[in-house]
């Protein structure tokens, strides 16, 4: 095993490939209770077109066949759902799915040996009937009903398509009541022939765990032991422009939310350019900035900024967010903010301040079992190791923060989301 | 992990968790105080003026700079109800000096900034800040307007105000419209003297600490000592509810989906009761293998979210379910054929083994 150590936060990694092509991240920590394991795919709602292996035509598969099979693979030929079997056991089993990965996961304090039996013959063995597919169409409905009413998600997948014209991050990842109306059983397997192959796979797990014998504990659970050729994943091309300026939409709130997104381009060093954008973001908007306050003190806006920035090495964005009664008025000032540091650079003090307060939250972010396994997992797909961040922030200087200031967060680039 | 407790003074409680489990020291101060009519909107508003600023910190802006020259720290201020009781609270959260090349102390100062800001307050005149109370008096109006903006956790709401109607829990933690205006600096501060005079005191500290420091920080630190002893004033658990009969209450709103809250009280309030609650609530709808998950999203397709929770502190039980509106009587029907069967027993030695096994290993 391969072991990376990093001394900022005190931990160390160890990973293997398998013979199989299945990666194992494995992250011991002393002292903690629960015991965590995630095992996922790279197969994410944005892989709905795809080329097989010895094929020349494409395949087109429904939106949300991505979350669907999430959802089915709990069921098992013996008719008992895996989901019921490890709850009986006492641990706490999920999973999910993004825009380019799905994962399965559980939580246990007693019982994770037994449970891990179960789990990894459930994610290796996929049982899909006609009958069981159909069944779950109902539960699925309620869970996009269910979001359609959330006003955050709107207003944040309305940014996303208000940037983006083609590119199937704008489809709602559990797709539409229609979408998933189409699909059937041999989707299904298709799916997951092709795209649960142990080489697309990775498996990250964080506890009081002795490395090696883990490891081994996996090994022998293993099923697949053929590794299969992957598909050629189909995305449609994508202009550096945006979409559509703004979207507004009702929903009677009393407090109205808005996101603004800047569509951003990929580039080689994303870890750092992600580093620099959270410095940037939290330096203009963050509560101690002159515009936070601002804000706050007409109580324009409530609560603070949220900022982010997301990307997979197919796109890149960043998004401002927040509860305001105006929020047209909060989108004027933060354009403002970003003019008056474009024009007189960033206070050298207010820099530094916020470049310590990211170094906190990455640190802060090893908190968790459950979280330090998930950023594994999710890096990994991204072909990163999380421990970049805390290796790549003192890369990060005002200069380049003051450059990323003028390539990311540009006019012709900027969209509004609002929901009312 | 090593947990002790130290009466500082009387009312006034240290807690002290050591724990090398985390990257992060947290520190909490909690003031609990009797829910009622008359003060809840003031205890709701009070953190959100003290965490504007302090007598060491003239502003938010300044609070904030000390909080990110803490690599970060988080500092959050807050209202709760527990039972019958109010929780103002206050937390500090910040990375353990390990994680640093330098030695920066962000413990120590952790701590002194969480009781500078809970026992320290900015004050003018014998009263608050006034620019604060008018700006913090327009959000919280804002806040409680917004109620309805989250259907599902409004619909929860409904229904324990339906449920506790004329009794403490049936309040709504952040108060009423109609008591902000007769909120003032001068009145509010006098409020508030009262509140820390009165109230039970419980400071919180984890983390890789030393308890001796740790404690003799906290009795050492000038707010601290400024405080007076006291009989604390607040309720004990009061579990009794008045009997109903089942009512139904339904608001119409422009949503997508329906949500459906049932709330049940628990007739028994002996000490065993409240551990057979705890397994009942598992068969009925704590878990995947609950009825509710099995029989309402799995085999009848009707929900997503279909569950139950056992609020402790009022003996209660209450069912939620998002559904389509036009399923609300078959979903209703389904619940309580759920319900009955518990009644009945018509559950397996089975149900009864994973509920505790899995209760065993969450509490």
């Amino acid at each position: 095993m391969e072991i990376i150590e990093n001394d900022k936060v005190k931990e160390k990694l160890y990973i293997e490939k398998l013979e199989n092509g299945l990666t194992v991240m494995i992250i011991p920590r002393k002292n903690t209770i629960k015991k965590y394991i995630i095992f996922g795919t790279h197969f994410g709602s944005n892989d709905n077109k795809f080329i097989l292996p010895g094929e020349s035509e494409e395949k087109s598969v429904p939106d949300g066949i991505a979350h669907f099979l999430e959802h089915k693979m709990f069921e098992q030929k013996s008719g008992i759902n895996s989901l019921d079997t490890l709850t009986a056991m006492g641990v706490s089993a999920n999973a999910y799915t993004t825009n380019d990965h799905t994962a399965y996961l559980y939580e246990a304090t007693e019982n994770f040996y037994e449970a891990l039996d179960e789990f990894m013959d459930y994610v290796q063995n996929p049982y899909y009937t006609d009958e069981n597919v159909e069944k779950e169409k109902g539960i699925i409905a309620q869970e996009i009903n269910m979001y359609e009413d959330y006003p955050e998600w709107q207003t944040y997948l309305n940014a996303i398509k208000c940037m983006y014209k083609n590119f199937p991050v704008r489809i709602d990842i559990a797709g539409s009541v229609e979408s998933i109306g189409k699909i059937t059983k041999e989707m299904l397997y298709l799916c997951y022939d092709n795209f649960y192959t142990p080489s697309n796979m990775g498996i990250a797990i964080c506890g009081d765990f002795e490395p090696e014998k883990i490891l081994e504990e996996i090994k022998k659970r293993i099923i697949k032991t053929e590794n299969r050729e992957l598909p050629k994943r189909i995305y449609p091309d994508e202009p550096d422009e945006i979409n559509e300026k703004e979207k507004t939409v009702n929903m009677n709130l009393s407090n109205p939310i808005f996101t603004i997104g800047f569509k951003d381009k990929v580039e080689d060093d994303m870890v750092k350019k992600h580093i620099g954008l959270q410095v940037l973001m939290n330096t203009l908007f963050g509560k101690s900035s002159k515009l936070y306050k601002k804000l706050t003190d007409e109580n324009i806006l409530l609560g603070s900024f949220g900022m982010e920035y997301e990307f997979t090495p197919n796109y890149a964005f960043a998004l401002i967010n927040g509860v305001s009664r105006e929020p047209k008025k909060v989108i004027e000032e933060v354009n403002k903010e970003i003019e008056n540091a474009k024009q007189n650079g960033l206070n050298a003090e207010d820099f530094e301040r916020n470049k310590k307060k990211i170094y906190g939250a990455y640190i802060t972010e090893y908190n968790s079992v459950e979280e330090t396994a998930r950023n594994f997992l999710a890096d990994y797909f991204k072909g990163i190791n999380s421990f970049e961040y805390l290796d790549k922030y003192a890369d990060v200087t005002k200069e380049y923060t003051e450059e990323l200031l003028k390539s990311v967060l540009v006019e012709n680039k900027e969209v509004y989301s609002i929901v009312n | 992990m090593e947990y002790s407790k130290k009466e500082i003074k009387k009312g006034i409680t240290a807690h002290t968790i050591k724990t090398d489990s985390f990257k992060t020291d947290l520190m909490a101060v909690f003031l609990t105080t009797k829910l009622n009519r008359e003060n809840v909107t003031k205890n709701a508003i009070i953190p959100m003026i003290l965490r504007k600023g302090s007598a060491k910190f003239e502003n938010a802006e300044e609070i904030n700079k000390h909080l990110e020259e803490m690599y970060g720290a988080e500092l959050d201020c807050g209202i709760d109800k527990t039972g019958d009781n109010q929780v103002l609270k206050f937390y500090v959260e910040t990375i353990d000096d390990k994680y640093l090349t330098s030695k920066e102390d962000l413990l120590l100062k952790g701590i002194n900034t969480l009781l500078d800001i809970a026992f320290n307050p900015k004050i003018q005149n014998n009263a608050f800040e006034k620019d604060y109370i008018n700006t913090e008096k327009d959000k919280l109006k804002i806040i409680i307007e917004g109620k309805k903006d989250n259907k599902s956790m409004y619909a929860n709401l409904r229904c324990q105000e339906e449920m506790f109607k004329e009794t403490p829990f049936g309040l709504y933690k952040y108060g009423y419209i109609e008591d902000i205006d007769g909120i003032n600096e001068k009145n509010l501060y006098e409020y508030y003297k009262k509140l820390i005079a009165n109230c039970k005191i419980d400071i919180f500290v984890s983390g890789d600490i030393n308890e001796e420091e740790v404690i003799s920080e906290i009795k050492n630190d000038e707010n601290i000592k400024k405080l007076n002893e006291r009989e604390p004033v607040y309720n004990q658990k009061n579990m009794k509810l008045e009997k109903h009969e089942e009512r139904e209450i339904i608001e119409k709103a422009d949503v997508t989906q329906g949500n459906l809250v049932l709330g049940l009280s628990i007739d028994e309030e002996s000490k065993k009761e409240k551990y057979v609650a705890v397994v009942y609530n598992a068969i009925l709808g704590g878990s995947a293998t609950s009825k509710m998950f099995q029989i309402v999203r799995e085999k009848h397709s009707l929900a997503y979210t279909a569950s139950s929770s056992f609020l402790r502190h009022k003996n209660c039980i209450f069912i939620k379910c998002g559904i389509e509106i036009e399923n609300y009587k078959k979903t209703l029907d389904l619940i309580k054929e759920q319900i009955e069967d518990m009644k009945k027993g018509n559950f397996t030695d089975d149900d009864m083994a994973n509920s505790k096994v899995r209760n065993n290993c969450t509490y």
